[in-house]
């Protein structure tokens, strides 16, 4: 039977899992921040179905929804040399390149199920609702502002909660292409150190809180952005 | 753009076969892996979700329990464990049966929520119509919860199936020679078009799914579903 060593274990790897919690926190905070941007935008873009904007839209969300994110992350990491001119590669290096090149890839990825949870909300929302608007007189902002976004926000609180989980647990995927993000730390102490169960241990916890922490913020927001709630919708 | 150089016929031979006749690999291995572990996620996923929905308390709280920890890990962690973990007990599994292992208990996690919301969505009036003619508990299941709930759901797993394949891409994290390791095999040795390689390695994954998500459209025409299920149920 295998024995848990846990204190030669924090000597090796404490600090290098600690440091990959860090990565991992940065990676997923900077793609979701990414991710929400790009997914607004193209989930409104495709459901006021402009005609020329249509298909572009179309193939956006259907290419980044059907490959896998970790053929995405590879794709940029291995493409942006040949696509990006070499000033742009040298300054991207300073940042570390590949966090660059994962947090692009993850935000692009995930941006394209937003666009349609997005898209879903303003389906959501009953025409009636504009008209009522124009007819009290409300300019464009207003309504948006008093009328559209509140409505929207509380319909796509839980699955948009749902979708930043999920990109919390896609930024794992970013070692593949050599970021020190607290999964490759794990692996790297399994290699370095042979205490692989522990850090498997604590990397899985790492991800339990974290996952179980952004779902019960979510229900937090959606309880919050409900708190005036009369309407049916 | 370099695309003679990876388009060689050897080079498409590995992409779709791997090395057969010696190891199946590439686009057959992916699929191998993905049906495979479709058959038994859906199994399991069916299990757990009617534990969750109708099972004893204790039952209840485990399928819970299973669901909410498969959920909240990335399913790469999940693969590590199934493949680096057990060397520490003194058993090597190999890399198929670990990617098949973490598959399965990933997305049964998934599929269980899908059926017991499809088994929430079966309207208490049709139950109680079943109970009137004086069906049987099992028959209520099989001939009118079952067919009800499985159609109800056949979007939401189509979802699921996609997510799946997808998730096949993280073999080549521990060297299975599914089409992304044989993908990264070929810009390896090639170094020159890593455009042209990992855009066909995009290629392959859209045409899979979108071929993926168009044949589960076809049950989603309810007299063909029904024959369908009849079928089976026979």
């Amino acid at each position: 039977m295998y024995h848990l060593d846990w204190s030669s274990f924090f000597d090796v790897g404490g600090h290098l899992l600690l440091e990959g919690a860090l990565v991992t926190l940065e990676l997923s905070a900077l793609s979701l921040v990414l991710a929400l941007i790009l997914g607004f935008l193209f989930g409104a873009l495709r459901w006021s179905s402009i005609g020329l904007l249509k298909p572009i839209c179309w193939l956006y969300v259907e290419f980044l929804r059907n490959t896998p994110p970790l053929v995405q992350i590879l794709f940029w990491y291995f493409s942006a040399t040949v696509i990006l001119p070499t000033s742009v590669i040298l300054v991207l290096r300073e940042y570390g390149f590949q966090f660059v090149a994962a947090t692009f890839a993850l935000g692009l990825y995930h941006s394209s199920f937003i666009a349609e949870i997005v898209r879903g909300g303003l389906n959501a929302i009953p025409r009636g609702q504009y008209e009522a608007a124009q007819a009290i007189g409300f300019s464009l902002p207003q309504t948006l502002r008093y009328i559209l976004l509140p409505q929207l926000l509380r319909i796509i609180a839980p699955t948009l909660t749902s979708e930043a989980v999920s990109l919390v647990k896609n930024t794992s995927m970013a070692l593949a292409i050599g970021v020190t993000e607290i999964t490759y730390q794990a692996r790297y102490i399994d290699y370095s150190a042979f205490r692989g169960v522990e850090a498997l241990l604590v990397v899985t916890a790492f991800y339990l809180v974290l996952c179980l922490a952004i779902a019960g913020l979510g229900h937090g927001l959606q309880r919050w952005l409900s708190r005036n709630r009369r309407t049916a919708v | 753009m370099n695309w003679e150089a990876v388009f060689t016929a050897n080079n498409v031979r590995r992409l779709l076969i791997g090395d057969y006749p010696g190891d199946l690999g590439g686009v057959a291995l992916t699929l191998t892996l993905s049906l495979i572990a479709m058959v038994f996620a859906t199994l399991l996923g069916l299990l757990v979700g009617y534990a969750r929905f109708a099972g004893a308390r204790p039952l209840r709280w485990a399928a819970a329990g299973y669901v909410e920890l498969l959920r909240n890990i990335p399913l790469l962690v999940l693969i590590f464990w199934a493949y680096f973990a057990p060397p520490y007990f003194g058993y090597t599994p190999t890399k198929f049966s670990s990617v098949l292992v973490a598959l399965i208990l990933f997305n049964a996690a998934y599929i269980a929520e899908v059926v017991r919301s499809g088994l929430l969505s079966v309207s208490t009036g049709q139950t109680e119509a079943a109970r009137a003619l004086g069906m049987s508990p099992l028959q209520q299941a099989l001939y009118v919860m079952l067919p009800i709930a499985t159609y109800n759901t056949i979007p939401a797993m189509t979802g699921r199936y996609i997510t799946l394949l997808k998730g096949t891409s993280l073999a080549f994290l521990i060297g299975l020679s599914e089409v992304t390791e044989i993908g990264r095999q070929i810009n390896n040795r090639l170094l020159t078009a890593p455009v042209e390689i990992y855009a066909t390695l995009l290629m392959i994954y859209f045409c899979l799914n979108r071929s993926l998500s168009a044949g589960m459209r076809l049950f989603e025409d309810r007299r063909r579903f029904n024959r369908i299920f009849c079928f089976f149920a026979r």
